[in-house]
């Protein structure tokens, strides 16, 4: 039976690859190239590279039937995806961060949020139900405190050296994030079994990726 | 579906009426009777009855005293708010409707067409075989490659009692169950108490495939009535769908958007196509907010999803 896996491009997607590759899977995929399909034809398995952001979007849409993602993307999008596996690759922390030493929580006014993460925001903060204004940004999230365009920011830290060197710090830890191995909905009903043969390999790798 | 030209549209409007025309067919000379579904429901009262529901997708409109009510999102919960109320002992309904549900969906308001069968006061060792026989073969009339799902609430239900979660602590693990999510509840069950049910919770996501597999991994497994009672259940279905039909699986960790559910619950896919085609199970209990506990079950045929699957399969 045909499967095929969605990666991102970019660092995640070459551990992944990498991880892919120890399993005995993926030898059709050169990186190199520009192409962004590969077959392993002996196996009938499929891979296709795409933008970290649209793993999602094939998965749920049924055109891939497995793939990696970061946890980031599956709660911003509130994914309807199985999240079978979370990997031990791609993990770094979803934080609040600010302007260092400066006080930001105002009584009288309502804290500005940059982000680009609006749905994550937005639900981490409803919970501890604290008002906020969410200003949605595309990239360079550090600059917005700096320059007074919000009071923080919610953002993805791995090792807080961009925050440092911006002078932010983290005020809060909201997520562990890392990668996840997701699927899709009915494709996990129709081929259960290769699926968790791809699932199983990956955490084998995992594993022997943790004694090293 | 959306069409350039007006033509193909009408081939699209011809083939759904078609489609609809062959299942209604059907379960006329199956000896249902038609209704026809309302549109609107009470707003607090929809929520109250299945909190799992997202209320922001839910489309609101206001009556003249102000009374918030959504276009349906799930015509069997309206059915059971006509019906039931008015009930009177011994009374037995088999029903089919049309109708069409309402939810907003992001971008705008997603108006879903769905075909319907209830039986409602009638539960003997038949019923429920009769309800998945019916799906069964629907189904089968459009695709050869099709699954049946079988789950049980009973079963999650009677782990759920034992543990007595609260509401936060029952939502979130739901929420991992639904999306399988194994080393996130493993890690979330990690903090809360109750071990001996706990090993079944855990492993409750390896509870799939077919009935014999789940047999042999329930083995040691911490099991209370109620979920003994789900087991025998799905046994009882195992036993007469065996003979008839390979392509039926279960899934004990199975979770449905609507929270009525008591009982078996039942899933239809068509490979190809991304969403469940039929959906439906029993809710007894629901019924029971009317102070009589009816037995009823029932499922919906999807039948956008459907006539995608169609077109599909002329184009090969």
């Amino acid at each position: 039976m045909s499967l095929t896996i969605a990666i991102p491009k970019g660092r995640l997607g070459t551990q992944a690859i990498q991880m892919f590759k120890a399993g005995g899977i993926g030898e059709s995929i050169d990186e190199k190239s520009r192409k962004l399909v590969f077959k392993d034809e002996d196996i009938n398995i499929s891979f296709i590279l795409l933008k970290n952001s649209d793993v999602i979007t094939y998965i749920e849409n049924g055109i891939a039937d497995i793939g990696i993602s970061g946890k980031d993307m599956i709660m911003e999008k509130g994914a309807d995806i199985f999240e079978l596996y979370q990997m031990n690759i791609g993990r770094c922390k979803m934080s609040v961060a600010g302007i260092k030493g400066k006080k930001v929580f105002k009584d009288d006014t309502i804290m500005r949020v940059a982000t680009k993460f609006p749905e994550i925001t937005k639900k981490y903060f409803d919970s501890r139900g604290q008002r906020i204004n969410i200003i949605k940004l595309n990239g360079s999230i550090e600059l917005a405190p700096i320059l007074g365009l919000s009071d923080v920011i919610v953002d993805i830290v791995e090792t807080g050296n961009t925050l440092k060197a911006n002078g932010l710090e983290v005020f809060e830890d909201m997520y562990h994030i890392s990668a996840m191995m997701i699927s899709n909905r009915i494709s996990y009903k129709f081929k259960r079994k290769e699926i968790k043969k791809i699932v199983e390999l990956i955490r084998g790798e995992d594993e022997d990726g943790q004694d090293n | 579906m959306k069409f350039l030209n007006i033509e193909d549209e009408m081939k699209y409007f011809q083939k759904m009426f078609v489609l609809r025309r062959e299942i209604e067919d059907f379960l006329f000379e199956e000896g249902y009777i038609n209704i026809e579904p309302s549109i609107f429901e009470g707003y607090d009262e929809f929520i109250e009855i299945n909190s799992r529901i997202n209320k922001k997708s839910t489309v609101k409109v206001l009556d003249n005293n102000s009374e918030i009510l959504i276009l349906t999102p799930d015509i069997t919960t309206g059915i059971v708010n006509k019906f039931l109320p008015r009930w009177e002992y011994g009374q037995k309904l088999k029903i089919f409707y049309y109708g069409k549900t309402y939810k907003h969906n992001g971008t705008g308001i997603k108006e879903n067409r769905e075909m319907g069968v209830e039986i409602i006061g009638e539960k003997n060792s038949n019923t429920d075989q009769y309800i998945l026989s019916a799906a069964r073969r629907i189904i089968s009339r459009y695709s050869d490659e099709y699954l049946l799902e079988i789950g049980n609430s009973k079963f999650l239900k009677g782990i759920m009692q034992s543990c007595s979660f609260n509401k936060e602590n029952y939502d979130n693990v739901m929420e991992l169950l639904y999306s399988k999510n194994r080393q996130e509840l493993k890690e979330y069950l990690s903090g809360l108490p109750f071990r001996d049910v706990m090993s079944t919770l855990l492993n409750i996501l390896d509870l799939e495939g077919t009935f014999d597999e789940i047999m042999e991994q329930l083995d040691g497994l911490y099991l209370n009535d109620l979920m003994k009672q789900g087991i025998e259940e799905l046994r009882q279905i195992d036993n007469e769908m065996k003979n008839t039909d390979h392509r039926v699986s279960y899934d004990l960790s199975m979770v449905s958007e609507l929270s009525y559910y008591d009982g078996i619950i039942l899933r239809g896919y068509i490979k190809g196509s991304n969403k469940e085609i039929i959906r439906g199970g029993r809710y007894d209990s629901f019924t029971k907010q009317y102070g009589q506990n009816i037995p009823a079950i029932g499922f919906k045929v999807e039948l956008d999803e459907l006539i995608k699957v169609l077109y599909k399969e002329e184009q090969k």
